[in-house]
This record gives structure tokens, sequence and C-alpha cells, in this order.
């Protein structure tokens, strides 16, 4: 887990589990090398410091289990961010006979990033989102 | 924040003064994601030797949790009836809040980047 300062809203402190599956998980990297997330030391983030779960990529059925672990191995306070089309429903994989129908089928999302891919914008976007409403 | 490149493809603009459901998005788009309802109604127009059957837009739904942003309902249109928009921001709290209706796809979503009242 990564603790993060949103740079264009500094009152913005977030742990970020980043469960990148597929391609969106370059946008979320994208973010970073951009600056417009930046690092910040995990100690200095304080104890109130949300965890956010970003997940970014298709979900496989066999992989559901992995994301539910996840989030249940998330300290409180905690919430999801469902980033992209593939995690929001399924996007083009919807009706594939592998693919989860949407992340919320295994664990409950906080907020929605629609795009195929979000831009690293949106991210940022959400984080603030769901970051500032806990601060 | 940087800037957002012009063209960026974030969002679908409906011009339904444009649109005569024809349906033609809604068949090419390869996820689905696009759902019409239309009925005709019979236009009779003076001087017109019989009434004209004019199809009415009911419902034009874009499913944003599905749009992989592909543009090929931009492209397809035979009206220009949809546009890109580059608006990114403009996430959710419920899935079903992504199901963007006439109402919602005429302007950039409200909040967005794009947007301008």
């Amino acid at each position: 887990m990564r603790s993060y300062v949103v740079a264009s809203a500094p009152h913005v402190r977030v742990h970020v589990r980043d469960l990148g599956l597929a391609c969106c998980a370059v946008e979320f990297a994208s973010a970073v090398a951009s600056g417009l997330l930046l690092p910040a030391p995990v100690d200095d983030a304080g104890a109130g410091a949300l965890n956010v779960l970003v997940v970014s990529g298709t979900v496989t059925d066999a992989l559901a289990p992995a994301v539910l672990d996840e989030w249940q191995a998330l300290p409180e306070p905690k919430a999801a961010v469902s980033f992209g089309a593939c995690s929001n429903s399924g996007g083009p994989y919807w009706d594939s006979y592998s693919v989860t129908p949407g992340i919320d089928t295994v664990i409950p999302v906080t907020t929605y990033v629609p795009g195929c891919p979000p831009r690293p914008e949106a991210l940022v976007a959400a984080l603030v989102s769901v970051g500032g409403a806990a601060a | 924040m940087n800037a957002i490149p012009e063209g960026a493809r974030g969002f679908i603009t409906l011009d339904a003064a444009a649109c005569t459901s024809c349906m033609i998005c809604v068949r090419e788009c390869p996820d689905w994601c696009i759902e019409i309802d239309s009925h005709t109604e019979q236009v009779s127009e003076p001087g017109a030797r019989r009434p004209r059957s004019v199809a009415v837009l009911d419902r034009f739904t874009i499913d944003w949790s599905l749009c992989m942003y592909c543009g090929i309902c931009v492209e397809v249109c035979p009206f220009d009836a949809l546009h890109w928009s580059s608006a990114y921001d403009y996430p959710a709290r419920e899935r079903r809040e992504l199901r963007h209706g006439i109402d919602d796809l005429g302007l950039p979503p409200a909040g967005s980047s794009e947007f301008t009242a």
C-alpha cells in the first residue's frame, strides 16, 4: 500500500492499494509519473487517512476472490474505487464466460470512474471525491 | 493540472433534434451500450396527398459504465447527432447513475471539466 497526496488538492491524503489488472493500470502509473499524485511517506499520512482500493482493469471470475481478499484485508476507514469500464461493468467483455460483470458483484464500490481507459485526471477527481468527503 | 488535449475522448454529447432514431449507432456499438426507444407519428401537411411518417425519439441512453469510447457511434451517425467532448470527470456513486439519457447527453455532465452553463 502506498500513500499519496493529490497535487492539486494537498488536503486530500490517501493510502492507495492499486489493483492493476489490465491496461487501466497504465493510467494510474501515468497519474503518478506526471505528478498528479505525489508519493508521501506512509508514516506521514496520519492514522485518519482514508484507505482506498483502486481496482483498475478486467477482473476475471478466477481473480475475483483475490480482489475480495484485498478488500477484506484493507484497514478501516476504507473506500473502493472502480476505475474503468471493465471493473465498472465488465466493459467490452460483459458477456464473456470468464469476466466478472462489474466488481460491485464482489465488493462494495464507493465511486465508479467511467472511461476506457479513464484519464489520469479522472483518477485524481475520483480520489478527491472520496478522500475529500472523508477529510 | 495538465491541459486536456483537444479532441480527447471523454464524453459523447447527443443532439436529440438531429437524431432520427435510425438505430445505426445502436447496431454498430461493439458492446451494446446505447439504447434507443422511438415511435412514429403521422404528420399531415397542407397540400400533401397523404400523411408523412416521422420517427420520434423517446429514449436515448448511453451506459458509460460499459462504453469503450471507440467512437464508432460518432463515426457512423449519418446525421451528425453525436459529438465528442473532452469532459472526463463524471464519476458516479451508483452504477445506474452512469446511464445517461437524452437530458443528460445534451451537454457535458454538470460539474465536469467541459461543463459550461
